[in-house]
């Protein structure tokens, strides 16, 4: 399967799953933590990885090795791979809490009645064929969700706009400055899109200009979020800590619903995809780095392992979203920091050895 | 490795067709099937201190080639909680604990004495319902209310709803609320929400004693007399009514006994109702603070609401005019001056007479569409009894529904700690009302 | 000396059936001749007027060189193998036997059966040509070069199926086409060994290189323009004798979206239906398993006042939503077998068993419901707006229809996923199948969903990475 991906992909990769990957339970939680001034501390955890993004797409400016290569060529090959294999670990890591999430939100937005665990488990078969797939299935995969999710966007913000109230955010910045910072290190264990560009390196041939775009792009991302978020808060305002599934709550109070149904859920239904997508990735990514680090081919046997473990996670750990999310904030977003941020640019030391 | 999956891959296959064949069949995978499922359009609630009482109005399709042939029953249900209510109605009915097509809430004319979240509380929770059902308190109990014989609709939940519309709110006429509305300006710094007061008629009998169902200790004696007049006129039959003032509990009761008798009556008869929501019940703190009469409620509709045709009542010169409002603009500013909170109500109109109360020759009915000064004047003036009446209910019963406490918080924030308790009383009102001829 | 008698019978050694004719004349000289043909294959009009009657007429004794110059066949070649000649009569042509002569002469005589040229069924349009392909291959490559005219226009003649040994034509243009292409088809095509190929189909199975695949991976066309048009794209065509169907390579899902209709008419009227055919395919696809994934699992889609009268519809139904509408599908697929393969005079009755007695009768019995029949019969109306595509759409119905009723809503979005997971790294001939939209190729979108007009599509399309790029040249100024 073909691991190269374009610039242009990785663009869109960046504004939509960065995007939709934080439109489920992530405006809920930030609404308790830093209520009105929510806004701030998403601005603050998404300034911190546009700088990383743009030192990662950068350093690809520079050399046209991918990071195992650069790994490889600093460290050597033993190293390069427990290195890989801590990535992949991160990774699985990183699939934990979006995994648990969708699938509440699976159950609360696809079901009136409250199903079976089992109804969600069929993901895990996508999981598996997708996972085995290299990076230009990623990249054409976001090619094909880019018109979805303009269309869906579109949708649900149009038909959210005439509730949204702008002063519910007012007084600005009057929360105290620890629960706006403080969220966004809670928080943060949802930011681990500059991991994606590091694995993504050397796969892509780059171009004059194209570490701007992709910095860009992840603010285009940002600015999606933060407009959600606006939207969001701005419709609910000191009722935004008790709505979950934030998404499927703000098109809601369209005059039309009451005349023609819920159409909005066609067009959550139809974001899923994009959804399914931008979940799948750290997936696709664990099983990559599993088989750089084991140097094992197989990626269908990979894949296969791997989402039985997320399975067997998932199945033991049910209906234990609110203690991981806890855990997560509290604990694991020293982990998140380490290789989302601290990682990415300590890559740019790589080049410079390799340079000697 | 990959030719051994390969050499699986059609047995995984007629694997899965198999197992979804098997699902597809027997059906049974977290649903919930159209046939087993009751649809509640409208659920009532009623207390009598200790237990809730809920009814639930339940759409019971019939078996039909074209599709139209809807029964609608009532269910009840009680409890401690109205939660515990609802689980009795699904018990009765099959219904999955949710209240997915629930349009309306109904509370009754009790519920004024008990916190108004023990009752509304359950709808918030776990996506029970949608914020978008509407919310309105009723004279009487909302058990009869949701049983009572609807002219405008087939069944009454519809015409409640109707007379609750976004079109009616649109006029001022309605506060119109739903569940989103009421926790919105509840759980906000106001701390006080409101939503629409419905009362039932029986068909061709006009509504009166709206003005003496006034607010406040001191018009105790008034509205227990005003209420008694509606209670007579809106259930002849139901001989002594009573208000809905807080000022005189037995005007209270006697009220919803009125309005439950006249209800009662009116089905045994089988004459049909008609329903107004003129009035709007207003609370404190999740506690019922009063009920706002009509023009009370115009006044906070004006304030709250996107109007888009207001109808004023005024007297100039001796007659009477019906003056219409197009292209109104309101706004409330609160300033601090001097260390004194000024609350500035704004109103601004472009007005038509719609009717008079004399015979006009056509010529005067065309010069007609000039609005003379002196009824902008009347209509003025009007509004602005209307806003000050409002204010000084809401004084009076220390009830932030216009939003003060809301104003000073977001806009004077470093006042806020040292009004927030008391600025009602402390603010001094302004009132800017600019009516302007349309033509 | 060989003598005819030998001749002829070494070829009715071989060809034994009585219909492989033998026609013995002499000349004025008294030299003898015979014809071999295929009965029902050779045209023996032609062979009368050109071959037989100027060798009757000769009066000259005369070598086999001086017999051929005799012939008013235009289409003449020397045998020396008896198998060459078997060959050729099985094929349709007649083999020249002269008396002391050991080599013969093939003549072109071959006229099998067939149509006319007509307008296809399959393929019928308002505006634009009405010729259609013909199951001959002559006919029907006639109907190509009468299109293309160029030079470049490449004919390579190859053989498939070992008894058929049906004719094979692998039309391309030089210079347009990719290099390599033309070679990876033959390639495909002659690994493959069959006995026989009765239509192109079988070719195109052979042609794809996943051919266990729901999707196909050929462009297949009826109509002569639609097919040269994608030649000049830089396809390679193909045109498979017996077959009014010719195939095209490398395919892409787009194709089968457009219509050759939509190169004819205003561009603004071409987009709409473009979008509409697409909205169309989607709710073919989607609706009966929505409307089942609705009424099992989330009921909450359907507006209220629809959702009554569902409810009213279905009550007292003994059969679930889902087997209501497996039944229903079930009903219309058997309706439409049937009405293709039964004969025309029990068309009528038919019709009036399917729509009064199945349909009235099943809903005035309770058995089946109105809103199933009127969504099963508008998605079979809506997937017919793509025709080629029907085969596999049909499918997905079925496929959807199961998974909605069996995981609900969810497992719709997921298959859904899957599927588009599959398509976007599925390829025919190096050309992804979702091209132009992934990878997207922004040049390649204006004749996608949308049809810009012919300014616009100055160059092929950029996904077949053609040699000559440009399509249209317009004078500067103008």
């Amino acid at each position: 399967m073909g691991m190269k991906i374009s610039v242009r992909q990785i663009c869109f990769i960046l504004i939509m799953y960065t995007a939709v990957s934080k439109f489920i339970v992530y405006p809920t939680v930030l609404s308790h933590y830093s209520g009105r001034d929510l806004l701030f501390s998403a601005l603050a955890d998404f300034a911190v990885q546009a700088v990383i993004v743009w030192a990662v797409s950068f350093l690809c400016s520079r050399t046209d090795k991918t990071f195992f290569a650069l790994l490889e060529g600093t460290f050597g090959n033993i190293t390069a791979r427990i290195i890989f294999g801590l990535f992949a670990l991160f990774f699985i890591v990183c699939a934990v809490i979006p995994l648990f999430e969708q699938k509440v939100y699976v159950h609360a937005i696809f079901y009136d009645a409250l199903p079976a665990l089992s109804v969600f488990l069929p993901f895990f078969g996508f999981a598996v064929y997708a996972a085995a797939k290299g990076f230009q299935n990623i990249g054409r995969c976001a090619d094909i969700c880019l018109p979805i999710f303009i269309v869906s966007m579109l949708f649900i913000f149009a038909m959210s706009i005439s509730e949204i109230k702008w002063d519910n955010f007012l007084p600005v910045l009057k929360t105290p400055a620890k629960n706006v910072l403080g969220a966004s290190v809670l928080t943060a264990f949802r930011f681990f899109e500059p991991c994606w560009l590091l694995m993504f390196m050397g796969h892509f041939k780059y171009k004059k200009g194209d570490a701007a775009k992709i910095t860009l792009s992840y603010a285009g991302g940002a600015l999606i979020v933060l407009l959600f978020l606006a939207a969001f808060y701005g419709m609910y305002g000191d009722m935004a800590v008790t709505r979950q599934f934030a998404v499927s709550k703000i098109s809601l109070f369209f005059p039309a619903i009451d005349l023609i149904g819920r159409i909005d859920l066609i067009a959550l239904y139809v974001l899923e995809i994009v959804m399914l997508f931008a979940m799948i990735i750290n997936v696709q990514l664990c099983v990559y780095c599993i088989s750089k680090c084991t140097g094992y081919k197989n990626k269908t046997v990979i894949s296969i392992a791997l989402n039985a473990a997320l399975i067997i996670m998932l199945i033991l750990l049910d209906n234990k979203l609110s203690a991981l999310i806890t855990i997560w904030s509290k604990w694991m977003w020293i982990a998140f920091v380490l290789f989302a941020n601290v990682i990415p640019l300590l890559a740019w030391t790589l080049r410079r050895r390799e340079k000697k | 490795m990959k030719a051994k999956l390969k050499r699986w891959t059609p047995f995984l296959y007629i694997l899965i067709i198999i197992a979804m064949l098997a699902l597809f069949f027997t059906n049974d995978f977290g649903l919930l099937d159209i046939h087993k499922t009751s649809l509640i359009v409208a659920v009532g609630i009623d207390t009598d201190g200790e237990e809730v009482q809920v009814t639930a109005q339940v759409a019971v399709p019939q078996p039909s080639q074209s599709g139209d042939s809807i029964n609608y029953v009532e269910v009840q249900g009680s409890g401690l909680t109205v939660a515990d209510a609802l689980n009795e109605i699904n018990v009765k009915t099959g219904t999955y604990p949710r209240l997915l097509f629930c349009k309306l809430i109904l509370l009754g004319e009790a519920c004024q004495n008990e916190e108004l979240f023990r009752m509304l509380g359950c709808f918030y929770r776990r996506n029970y319902s949608e914020l978008t059902a509407l919310v309105a308190m009723c004279k009487g109990k909302a058990q009869d209310m949701l049983a009572l014989p609807a002219n405008i609709a087939p069944e009454n939940s519809t015409a409640i709803q109707k007379v609750l519309s976004e079109e009616l709110k649109k006029s001022a006429n309605v506060s119109t609320a739903n569940l989103k509305s009421v926790a919105e300006t509840n759980y906000s710094v106001n701390g006080a929400c409101y939503m629409p007061f419905v009362e039932a008629n029986v068909q061709g009998t006009s509504q009166n004693g709206g003005n003496g169902d006034n607010v406040g200790g001191e018009s105790g004696g008034q509205e227990g007399q005003g209420g008694g007049q509606q209670g007579g006129s809106g259930g002849e039959q139901g001989g002594q009514g009573g208000g809905s003032g807080q000022g005189e509990s037995g005007g209270q009761s006697s009220g919803q006994q009125g309005g439950q008798s006249a209800g009662q009556s009116s089905k045994q008869e089988g004459r049909q109702m008609e329903f107004t929501a003129r009035k709007t019940a207003v609370f404190s703190d999740g506690k019922f603070a009063g009920i706002l009469d009509e023009q009370q409620s115009f006044a906070l509709n004006i304030l709250k609401n996107e109007i888009r045709l207001a109808v004023v009542p005024c007297d100039a010169d001796g007659i009477h005019y019906t003056v219409g409002l197009k292209s109104t603009s309101s706004k409330e500013k609160l300033k601090i001056v001097d260390g004194v909170p000024e609350l500035t109500l704004s109103f601004s109109a472009q007005a038509q007479i719609q009717g008079a109360r004399i015979v006009l020759e056509p010529e005067s009915v065309m010069s007609d569409d000039t609005v003379r000064e002196g009824i902008l004047k009347a209509t003025e003036d009007e509004i602005r009894s209307r806003l000050e009446s409002l204010v000084t209910t809401c004084v009076e019963t220390d009830c932030d529904v216009i939003g003060v406490k809301g104003l000073l918080h977001k806009f004077n924030y470093k006042y806020y700690e040292a009004f927030k308790d008391d600025i009602l009383s402390r603010m001094k009102v302004n009132y800017d009302i600019k009516i302007v001829s349309l033509n | 000396m060989v003598t005819l008698e030998k001749n002829i019978k070494s070829v009715k050694d071989v060809l034994t059936s009585q219909d492989i004719i033998v026609f013995k004349f002499d000349s004025l000289n008294g030299r003898k001749f015979a014809v071999i043909y295929a009965d029902g294959l050779a045209d023996k009009q032609l062979l009368g007027e050109l071959v037989v009657k100027p060798l009757k007429d000769a009066e000259k004794d005369a070598e086999l060189g001086t017999v051929k110059k005799l012939l008013a066949s235009p289409e003449i070649k020397d045998g020396t193998k008896i198998s060459d000649a078997i060959k050729e009569i099985s094929d349709g042509n007649a083999a020249l036997f002269v008396d002391g002569e050991k080599d013969f002469i093939i003549i072109g005589l071959k006229n099998p059966p067939g149509r006319t040229v007509a307008e296809p069924p399959t393929q019928v349009v308002v505006k634009g040509p009405r010729e259609g392909f013909t199951e001959d291959i002559k006919t029907n490559l006639g109907l190509v070069r009468k299109r293309l005219k160029s030079e470049n226009l490449k004919v390579k003649m190859l053989k498939a199926g070992k008894k058929s040994e049906t004719a094979v034509a692998l039309v391309y243009i030089d210079g347009v086409c990719p290099d390599g292409l033309p070679e990876r088809v033959e390639k495909q095509i002659e690994k493959n060994e069959i006995d026989i190929i009765p239509d192109s189909s079988y070719v195109a199975h052979f042609i794809s290189k996943k051919p266990r695949s729901l999707f196909k991976r050929n462009g297949t066309s009826e109509k002569p323009d639609i097919f040269c048009a994608k030649i000049c794209e830089g396809r390679v065509g193909l045109i498979v004798d017996g077959s009014p169907i010719s195939l095209t390579v490398p395919y892409m899902i787009t194709e089968d979206l457009q219509s050759g209709e939509d190169y004819y008419s205003l561009t603004y009227r071409a987009t709409i239906v473009r979008i509409l055919r697409v909205l169309s395919l989607l709710v073919g696809i989607f609706l009966p398993a929505l409307y089942v994934s609705a009424q099992l699992f989330k009921i909450q889609i359907i507006p209220f006042q629809l959702l009554l009268k569902i409810s009213s519809s279905v009550s007292g139904l003994p059969l679930s939503p889902s087997v209501e509408m497996f039944l229903t599908l079930f009903i219309l697929e058997v309706l439409i077998e049937a009405s293709i393969r039964m004969p025309n005079y029990v068309g009528l009755a038919m019709s009036v068993v399917g729509a009064l007695v199945l349909g009235d009768t099943a809903v005035k019995a309770g058995i089946i419901s109105t809103p199933a029949i009127i969504i099963v019969a508008f998605s079979a109306i809506c997937l017919y707006t793509t025709p080629d595509l029907v085969e596999t759409t049909t499918a997905l119905r079925w496929i959807y229809l199961i998974v909605a009723g069996s995981i609900g809503p969810f497992g719709v979005v997921l298959l859904t996923a899957f599927i588009l997971c599959y398509l976007v790294t599925e390829q025919s001939y190096g050309i992804p199948l979702m091209a132009p939209f992934a990878p997207l190729i922004k040049n390649d979108l204006y004749d996608s969903m949308v049809k810009a007009n012919m300014y616009t599509l100055k160059n092929r399309p950029k996904v077949f990475k053609t040699k000559d790029r440009v399509r249209l040249k317009t004078q500067s100024g103008e």
